[in-house]
Order: C-alpha cells, then structure tokens, then sequence
C-alpha cells in the first residue's frame, strides 16, 4: 500500500480524508482554546513541527509499513494504547503542507502521492484503532471513543476498586493524577500530548468509566527526560476511572472529554491502575492487590512524579529559545513515533531531528508571527489559500472557507504534479544528545535491544488465533472453548476473573464485584 | 520575475494580520526570484533544488527587513525578549510595581462588608465558599524559582498572566487559589486547578490589584461552561479587596 495510484477514485478519497480533517480542525482549535506558555514559545513550535511533519511522514510511515502495515500497527496499538494519533497525525502533516502553499514553496500539486499516502496510512491506522466501533474518528462516532474490546473492559469493571471522595485511595488517585497531568503537560513542552483518554463505557445505569493513558512519563524517547525520569518505574500508566451520576457527553480527537454535570472529585467512584507498552501481553495491573497496596502505589508514584517535575522544571527554564523551539516541535512531530517502536524501526536520527528542509525556516518563527499565522491557519482560516468562493459555507462558521487545500482533479488530465517531497534529509537539534536508555515493560533497554524485542514480539491477541475474533464472532460463539481462551488471555491477571471465560455478562461482573 | 501557481487566485488575496501577511509575501517573493534564477520548470525546481537554493541565510533576511523597519515583536515566552531584546519588545514582566488594569474589569466602591469590588475572572468550578488570601503576582520563572527555594507563602492567591499549566508546574498546588488573567476555563491551567482541587479563575479581568492586598474570591459562582462560552453568556465568579486600610 506504499505505492499509491493517482486515481479519479484515489484523488476523491484523499480529498474526503483531507476535509473530514479540515473540519475537525477548526472545530477543536477554537473549542479546546489558545495554548499560552510564558516557557514556551508554543505557536512558533507548532509551526515548525508542521514542517518537519511535512518533509519526514512520508519517508517515516513508509519505513514503519516495510516492517508491520498500518492496519497491524492498529491492532498493536488498541492492545497497547499509543498517544493522541487520530488528529495529529495527518493534520500535523497537511497543515505543514498548508503553511508551504502560503509561503509559495509547494503548490497544491506537489508532493500528490506521499499526501495521498500519509492520508492512507492513517485511514487504515485508524479504522484498526476504532475497530470496535466501526468509525474512522471520535469525530465520527458523536465524539466517543469505544476503543477495547468486552473482554478488557470486563477486566477493568471487575478489578476497579471502589473509593469515596475523602478516603485514602480517592485522594491518593486523585493526587496521582494531578500530579501526573501537570508532569504530562512540562514533558510535552505545554502540550497534552502526555495524556489521553478512551471510553466511555457503560458500567450501570448511572455509572460509566473512562481509560485515561499517562505515556512516555520514564526515561524514553525524548532526551529531556534522561535521568530525570529515571527514578519513575513505568513508562505508561493507564488508569481506569468510574464515574457515577456524571455522563461523559463528548470525548474528542484530541482525547479530551466534557461531561454532563461538570466532572468533580466526587464522582470518582471507582479506580484501577495499570500499565502496557508494546512488550506486555495487554495490560498488567499495577499495585491492584488490594485497596491499601493501589493507595500506597499511588502515593509512592506522585511522589516519583513530583521529583521528575521539579527537576525538570528547573532543567527546562534554562534551556535557550532554539532548545524550546526543538522541543516542542519535536513533541508534536513525534507523537506518532510509537507506531515505530511498535515496528521495531525506531531511530533516533528519523524522530528527534528536525530535517535541514524544515530548519531553514527557524529565523521566520519569531512569537507575533508564530502566535498570528497559526491563528490563521487553525481558528481564523484566513490565510489565502484556505478561501473559497462565495457561495461556500464553512462547517461551524459558514464562513467561505476550507480549512486544508484539496488536489485539484485536473492533474488526471494534465498530469501537471510532483509525487513526493523525496528522502529525508539530514536532520539537527538543540538539544543534549539522548542516551540509550529506554524504560519498557521489560526493563531500561538499550535501543537496538528495544527494537529487536519489539520485532519479534506479537501480543497473544494479535496472533493468527484470535486476531480476527471479534465482538461479532464472540456474539455467537462465547460458548466454545476458543472464546473462553480469548477471554482467558484478558483474564490471567485478573483479581476477580481469572480463568472465568467468555460467559459472563456485565450484570455478572456487578455481582462477583459486590461479592454475590 | 517569475509568477508562482499561487499568483493566480480567484477567493484568496492575502492573510488578515499584516505581519503574516509581510512573512509570507517576502517568502513569495524570496521564491519567485529563486525560481527564476533557476531557469527550471517548477516540478523540476520543487523537487531537484528548491532547499538548495532557498537558503537559511534568505530566510533570515526576511526577518532582518523587517526589524530595520523599527519592527519590534510582541514576545509570549520568557526567553524570546530576553535573548533578543533588540527583536522583541519589553515584555514588562519584572516590573516589581506591576498590576493588571483591564479595561473591562468591574468595579465597584466599598460595600457595606467592607468589600470592594476590583474584577471578575470565569470559576473553573464552582466551590461551597468563597476563598480569602493574599494577592502575589506569579509572572516570571524567577518568582516560581524563589518560590520553589523559599516556600510558597501561606495563603497565596497567584495572580498569573499565563494560562498554561508549565511556569508554575513545580508550586501550583501550594497555591490556596490562582486569578489567570488568559485563557478559559479549558486551559490547561484550568484543568490542572480542577485536578489539584484549587478554586481558579480564568480569563480574570482585573484593575489595581496590588501584590499583598487581601482578595476574595466568589468562588460559589457559577462555573463557566462550554455552552456559557459558546452562547457569550457572563457568568463571572467577582474579586473584591478586603481589609482596606
């Protein structure tokens, strides 16, 4: 699926893609509000990273699919959580895209098949996330995100451990997650790119949970945190959350949520704590023994958290503008490159540089500009190349206006375009060179150890077995023996289901969790 | 000089903000001109050398235009006016005597509790009572380090311009509430205040708030939902000074 036809049928797929995207885009940039950071220059970032998005995808993605396709890397990352791909990924890029034809650089004919790739990539990536639900976005499921299969979600319902606003493992959760968010948005450089969130999903009438994903919190990827993210023994930390009498209404792209009445400390009622990268055989719960030993884990992890935020709060007000800027971008280019590690192709030179084609532009990202035309790109759409003709009315605004630029068809005829951006460049970076260090689930590996184990490594519910056994095959087989071994893989860690199999009802969940 | 595909646009003329507009027309035109330099057909221009001969030093240039105009840039983060300040212009965030004075902000003389009125901010969430400490402006890296040394006095109401949740990452929950003059009740300040529990006021419109005063905060208020943004309703959470000598 690398190589891609320019077809009638390809160019009106791709531009589909490309406008589902558009108007998405402008409804979370001027939904979610403003990013503001007296540390970081976070517009200017933005811009560059949508540069280096635009120059490095094609070539990336492409090298990620010669080892696992998009589709396999889907099934991967469901098993595992990954960061926020569904908006990222293919808006980072084409917005790059978008600035080059202001700029004058490309023309909306440059660069057809690696676009028309990139949007191909993560159509496939995404109908194999949203498997379970049979969207392509949150967007298009009315902004709900039903990620995991019956199984798991049985395994996080039964083992959640009942709390109260005021008890020991409400504030110990609670604390564990502030402290956390605040850790998530300093690592991601101002971004919640550190954080999402799935679900809801339906646990009673008046109770619904939500997965909300702590990642990349140890030592990984990005050099800033080497050694001060030592001392954190989890790369990804998921916790499960159930609520009562307070309905989650909108969970977005962006994995942000609102819900119906305001969420408030007290309608926690439920929490569980689990951690899964792409080594581990699903999720593996954390400190779930016991009520007292979740409470103490939680408390010993803020602890952790709060260390790794002083330091590295103290580490990133020194650095200079340039090493800000190479941050941030570097957050927001690379927050698809799981999907490498997932692959086992990861490398350091491809995700933590900033290619020579995208660096030239570094002395235009000053803050008024950087504030002003990402204000145009995203919540204004002004800029000349997203207007249209008059007639024409905007999603949301009804404005005369198209947020991203389609192909013009008339390539079919003329044949007047360029296929692609061409190799990656060499790429640079401000930043401290990262050691190789690298927290998994199977402790700090070095890289080429890291992805030698992930090549070779399959989940067991990605193996040709129970790859394709789905919510509709256990529907009219939860009966047989290979339904009760599916379910038995989510099962073996599992305080409360262990070896229970696939018969089990919610309702009966309730039951064994109250004790019945 | 040479005229590029985007030249020719029936709906699109230039960008809103002048300064983009500057940017990129200087980019067009640092293109036109490399093109035809070039001698070359554009799909052999854009593909063969246009990183080659669209440099890092003309793109500098650009930048350098303008600033020998007199430009000077609106900084956002710290360290752009403070490693150039010849670029940017003073951001005025050590002014020690510094307050906010919004033009929007209500005031109101001294009530019969000896309260007066000095602005309003959006309430994250709504509290059971109001909130009594003392007002300390929380605006640079400097303060969040000596805080970070010395301890966050007691009853601390910061009172910051930066709606984001890292300048004030390692103190935040040491703070008995924070005013935040940017931003909305889904900023990540926001989120962060609502997850640590602290009372917090977004988009906090406010006129000679002095560091030390004494506030209180209408915590009780109604919190500002999406829809009251969405529908342009007021539903501000009031500041008033109290104490008054």
């Amino acid at each position: 699926m690398t190589d891609i036809n320019i077809t009638y049928a390809q160019l009106l797929e791709t531009n589909n893609l490309i406008q589902q995207n558009a108007d998405e885009t402008y409804w979370l940039c001027a939904t979610r509000t403003v990013q503001e950071s007296k540390i970081f220059p976070v517009s200017a970032y933005i811009l560059f990273s949508y540069l280096n998005c635009f120059y490095r995808y094609p070539t990336l993605l492409r090298k990620i699919e010669a080892q696992m396709s998009a589709e396999e890397v889907g099934d991967r990352a469901r098993n595992q959580g990954v960061k926020i791909i569904a908006w990222t990924l293919p808006c980072f890029y084409l917005l790059g895209r978008e600035m080059l034809i202001n700029w004058g650089v490309i023309k909306p004919t440059d660069a057809v098949a690696d676009v028309a790739y990139v949007l191909d990539f993560w159509k496939r990536f995404q109908l194999s996330w949203h498997r379970n639900n049979g969207n392509i976005t949150n967007k298009q499921a009315g902004h709900r995100a039903q990620i995991m299969p019956e199984q798991r979600l049985q395994v996080f319902h039964a083992d959640a451990f009942e709390c109260r606003e005021g008890d020991p493992l409400h504030k110990a959760a609670q604390s564990f997650m502030a402290t956390t968010a605040q850790y998530g948005f300093l690592v991601s450089c101002e971004s919640r790119l550190t954080m999402h969130n799935h679900g809801p999903y339906k646990i009673a009438d008046n109770r619904e949970m939500l997965v909300r994903d702590f990642r990349e919190l140890s030592e990984y990827d990005v050099p800033w945190l080497d050694g001060v993210g030592q001392n954190i023994p989890y790369n990804n930390l998921t916790v499960t959350m159930v609520l009562e009498n307070c309905h989650i209404n909108l969970l977005d792209d962006w994995g942000s949520f609102e819900s119906e009445p305001e969420m408030r400390s007290e309608h926690m009622v439920a929490v569980g704590l689990y951690t899964a990268d792409n080594l581990t055989d699903g999720h593996i719960p954390v400190g779930m023994g016991s009520k007292e030993e979740l409470t103490n884990t939680f408390n010993d992890l803020t602890e952790r958290v709060k260390d790794a935020t002083g330091k590295l709060w103290k580490e990133m007000s020194g650095w200079t503008r340039d090493q800000q800027l190479d941050a941030g971008a570097l957050t927001y280019f690379a927050v698809v490159k799981e999907l490498a590690h997932i692959a086992g192709v990861y490398e350091v030179d491809d995700w933590m540089m900033i290619d020579e084609r995208a660096e030239r532009f570094r002395p235009l990202l000053n803050d008024e500009y950087g504030n002003l035309f990402l204000g145009e790109l995203v919540g204004y759409i002004t800029t000349p190349s997203q207007r249209m003709h008059d007639y024409t009315m905007m999603q949301h605004t009804g404005q005369p206006a198209r947020a991203l630029s389609y192909f013009p068809y008339s390539i079919l005829d003329d044949g007047d375009y360029t296929k692609s951006v061409g190799p990656m460049r060499p790429g640079s970076s401000n930043l401290p060179p990262k050691s190789d260090r690298y927290r998994t689930s199977e402790g700090v590996l070095s890289l080429a150890e890291y992805n030698r184990r992930s090549r070779e490594f399959v989940p067991s519910t990605c193996q040709d077995r129970y790859r394709f056994l789905c919510a509709d095959w256990v529907k009219y087989h939860y009966d047989t023996p290979l339904a009760d071994e599916l379910f038995n893989l989510e099962q073996k860690h599992s305080r409360l289901l262990k070896g229970k199999g696939a018969g089990l009802l919610r309702a009966d969940i309730e039951k064994l969790r109250n004790g019945d | 000089m040479a005229k590029l595909f985007e030249d020719t646009d029936k709906y699109g003329y230039q960008s809103d903000f002048p300064i983009v507009e500057a940017y990129n027309s200087a980019m067009k035109d640092l293109v036109r001109k490399r093109f035809a330099e070039s001698g070359k057909q554009w799909n052999d221009f854009v593909a063969d050398s246009a990183y080659d001969d669209i440099t890092p030093a003309d793109i500098a240039n650009i930048e350098q235009r303008l600033l020998a105009y007199g430009y000077r840039f609106e900084p956002s983060a710290m360290s752009s006016a403070i490693e150039r300040p010849q670029a940017y212009k003073d951001s005025g965030l050590h002014d020690a005597d510094f307050c906010f004075e919004h033009d929007n902000a209500p005031t109101a003389p001294i009530d019969v509790d000896g309260r007066e009125l000095r602005g309003a901010g959006d309430n994250v969430v709504t509290r059971n009572a109001n909130v009594v400490g003392i007002a300390r402006y929380v605006r640079t890296s400097d303060k969040v380090l000596q805080y970070l040394t010395d301890g966050v006095p007691v009853d601390t109401i910061a009172i910051v311009d930066d709606s984001g949740g890292t300048l004030t990452a390692p103190i935040l929950e040491k703070f008995k509430a924070v005013i935040c003059a940017g931003g909305t009740t889904r900023s990540h300040l926001a989120i962060l205040t609502r997850e640590y529990g602290i009372p917090c006021f977004m988009n906090a419109r406010l006129s000679g708030v002095k560091e030390g005063d004494k506030l209180e905060l209408e915590a009780v208020a109604k919190a500002k939902s999406a829809e009251d943004y969405a529908n342009g309703l007021d539903v501000s959470g009031k500041v008033w000074r109290i104490n008054i000598k």
